[in-house]
């Protein structure tokens, strides 16, 4: 058991690493000093004493060295500041996207779990619906007709991506619908919304909780991917999908603009996936860890 | 077991409608005026479009009719493959698609070939002893693989190999031939032959825990025997296995034909896409729709076929499901 927290806890710190470095990026980052002297003149500049959109024509394709730690891109922009600005984007729309599909979910999978027949029909009907299409095609026919935008491509990956959490969410309700304590709570005089706020959701909403991290995963790829297609967040914002669709163009030279984006996007779902696994104790418990 | 196969066929069409509808409407009620789109991509951007012609474009591909009206008429059409002219050329769309299919096709069956080849045995090596070297290793590198985005590591495969050692070309055009196609094959398997080698792992590990198993250890059999008798009892989960695979492998070839610059439909999803080539899209989605839909159905038939008690009990289960 111990074992089992420990992992949870070094899980947990790993991911944490990515919303702070959200959080402390323009701090990091950025062209302005931390200390200035009177005169303007810098006494101590930020570790990474560039702006993500600040272009320097006279060098372009920098490769890595000691102004530039991780080079240049196409347009003169410090590559290393801009994977950290990167990280903004990536942590916001996966955070939002997995709590707006978590929210859906919670709220159709009761819907369909507490009311039965009928209604609960139709939610697994369009639930079927749903998982018919591929993730990433609905997202791309979505983002065809709207107009690209990190709001935009968060809603749509949280369309795609409220099917798990309904399916447990329903499941837990289903179960819980007909327990003693639940009749007890009703023949009390407890309203419907109180008895599934009160009662059912405390018991039904864990387990789709602990899929939170893996939706989280999936959501920060999809947003990669598509940024990649040029259908997220438009430039400049800094955004790793982004910059390695520029990368592609620049091949076969430029690696260092391939491989930072590219080695930040995998450690942010991995750390999430590890996180899952930790918090569903896959880890040493050889039977229970299903793909 | 025909009963159940029947209720499942009847689910799928269901779900196919219920796409249908659910993705014109989207189209429809997005914003963005087709018309215009089409109108300034195939003539000159500076002349001014006179509303008459506008009208006349909208009368021409029915967009001035009701909504409803275009649903059916539309969804019967594509029922029948027919998808109308698309907005940006003029040509039809099936041929579109068409010419774009194989590739993609090519693309997915080999990739799915291979991530079976490699994946299916390895699982079941890697079960053998649960905990074991190979198991803790082959485990390491597939949820490695698994978490590695699909066109990071197409990117990275395409710079070690098309950059610094030149032994793959650059894009996957027709000249590049069988060669063009070895990198988007492998970059495109090793994420499902991660899936697939973990998920056979676990199924042939529980296969192997459980009593039968021990029945037959009892009864002397020879170890590959075991193992063998394991694969069989497991054989109805693995089926369930393409309801999981075919979606990752297209939404995962839509990405991988970008990075290679591959001719597909992908590509032409992407395209259309950015022209508002209402028709296009709506067609593409649709056919991956229907491989989705089609390949979790021949899964569950499948895995009924190996296992009746999922015929049985499936049935009994989801009563509502032929509703």
């Amino acid at each position: 058991m111990t074992a089992a927290r420990a992992a949870l806890r070094r899980a947990a710190i790993a991911f944490a690493m990515f919303p702070l470095i959200a959080l402390l990026a323009p701090v990091v980052a950025r062209e302005r000093p931390w200390i200035s002297g009177p005169g303007g003149e810098t006494i101590v500049s930020a570790p990474v004493p560039f702006d993500p959109d600040a272009v320097d024509l006279d060098r372009r394709l920098a490769s890595p060295g000691w102004r530039h730690l991780l080079g240049t891109d196409e347009l003169g922009r410090d590559v290393l500041s801009r994977v950290l600005h990167g990280t903004r984007l990536s942590v916001a729309a996966g955070l939002l996207a997995s709590a707006l599909a978590l929210g859906l979910g919670a709220a159709l999978g009761t819907l369909a779990g507490w009311a039965g027949g009928r209604t609960d029909r139709a939610v697994l009907l369009l639930l079927q619906i749903v998982q018919a299409l591929p993730a990433l095609v609905l997202v791309i026919a979505g983002a065809a007709f709207l107009k690209p935008s990190f709001l935009v491509a968060s809603l749509l990956i949280a369309l795609t991506g409220w099917t798990d959490a309904a399916r447990l969410v329903r499941a837990g309700t289903q179960r819980l619908r007909n327990e003693a304590f639940v009749d007890a709570a009703r023949a009390a005089g407890a309203s419907n919304a109180r008895l599934l706020l009160v009662h059912v959701l405390p018991h039904a909403l864990p387990p789709a909780l602990a899929t939170l991290p893996y939706v989280l995963g999936s959501a920060v790829l999809t947003e990669a991917g598509l940024s990649f297609l040029g259908l997220g967040a438009p430039p400049p914002a800094a955004s790793w999908g982004r910059a390695l669709a520029e990368a592609r163009d620049l091949l076969p030279g430029a690696w260092w603009c391939v491989l930072p984006p590219a080695f930040a996007l995998f450690l942010l779902v991995w750390t999430a996936r590890r996180l899952g696994d930790a918090f569903l104790g896959r880890r040493g418990d050889v039977q229970s860890r299903l793909a | 077991m025909a009963r159940f196969a029947l209720d499942r066929a009847v689910t799928a069409v269901l779900t196919l409608l219920g796409v249908l509808a659910l993705v014109f409407g989207l189209v429809t009620a997005a914003p963005g005026d087709a018309a215009a789109v089409a109108a300034r991509a195939a003539g000159n951007r500076a002349v001014a479009i006179s509303p008459e012609a506008l009208a006349a474009f909208r009368h021409l591909y029915g967009l001035d009719r009701p909504v409803a009206e275009r649903l059916l008429t539309w969804g019967w059409r594509a029922l029948r493959l027919d998808f109308g002219r698309s907005l940006v050329d003029g040509q039809p769309v099936t041929a579109r698609v068409a010419r774009a299919l194989p590739a993609t096709l090519a693309l997915n069956a080999a990739a799915l070939l291979v991530a079976c080849l490699i994946g299916v045995p390895l699982g079941i090596a890697a079960a053998r002893r649960p905990g074991g070297r190979l198991d803790r290793i082959s485990g390491f590198v597939c949820d490695a693989f698994f978490a590695t985005p699909t066109f990071v590591l197409g990117l990275v495969l395409l710079l070690v190999f098309s950059g610094w050692l030149r032994v793959t070309p650059l894009f996957a055009d027709t000249e590049s031939g069988v060669r063009g196609f070895l990198l988007p094959v492998t970059t495109l398997s090793l994420a499902s032959l991660a899936l697939v080698a973990r998920f056979v792992r676990v199924c042939v590990a529980a296969a192997l825990a459980d009593p039968a198993a021990l029945a037959g250890r009892a009864r002397g059999e020879r170890p590959s025997e075991e193992i063998r008798r394991a694969v069989r009892r497991s054989a109805a989960s693995f089926a369930a296995m393409g309801a999981v695979l075919v979606p990752s492998l297209v939404s995962g070839s839509i990405l991988v034909e970008r990075v290679f610059s591959l001719p597909g439909a992908g590509g032409l999803l992407a395209e259309a896409v950015f022209a508002r080539d209402l028709p296009t899209v709506l067609a593409l989605t649709w056919c991956s729709a229907i491989v989705v839909v089609a390949a979790s159905f021949a899964g569950d038939v499948v895995a009924a076929a190996f296992d009746p008690r999922i015929a049985r009990e499936g049935a009994a289960a989801e009563p509502g499901a032929a509703a």
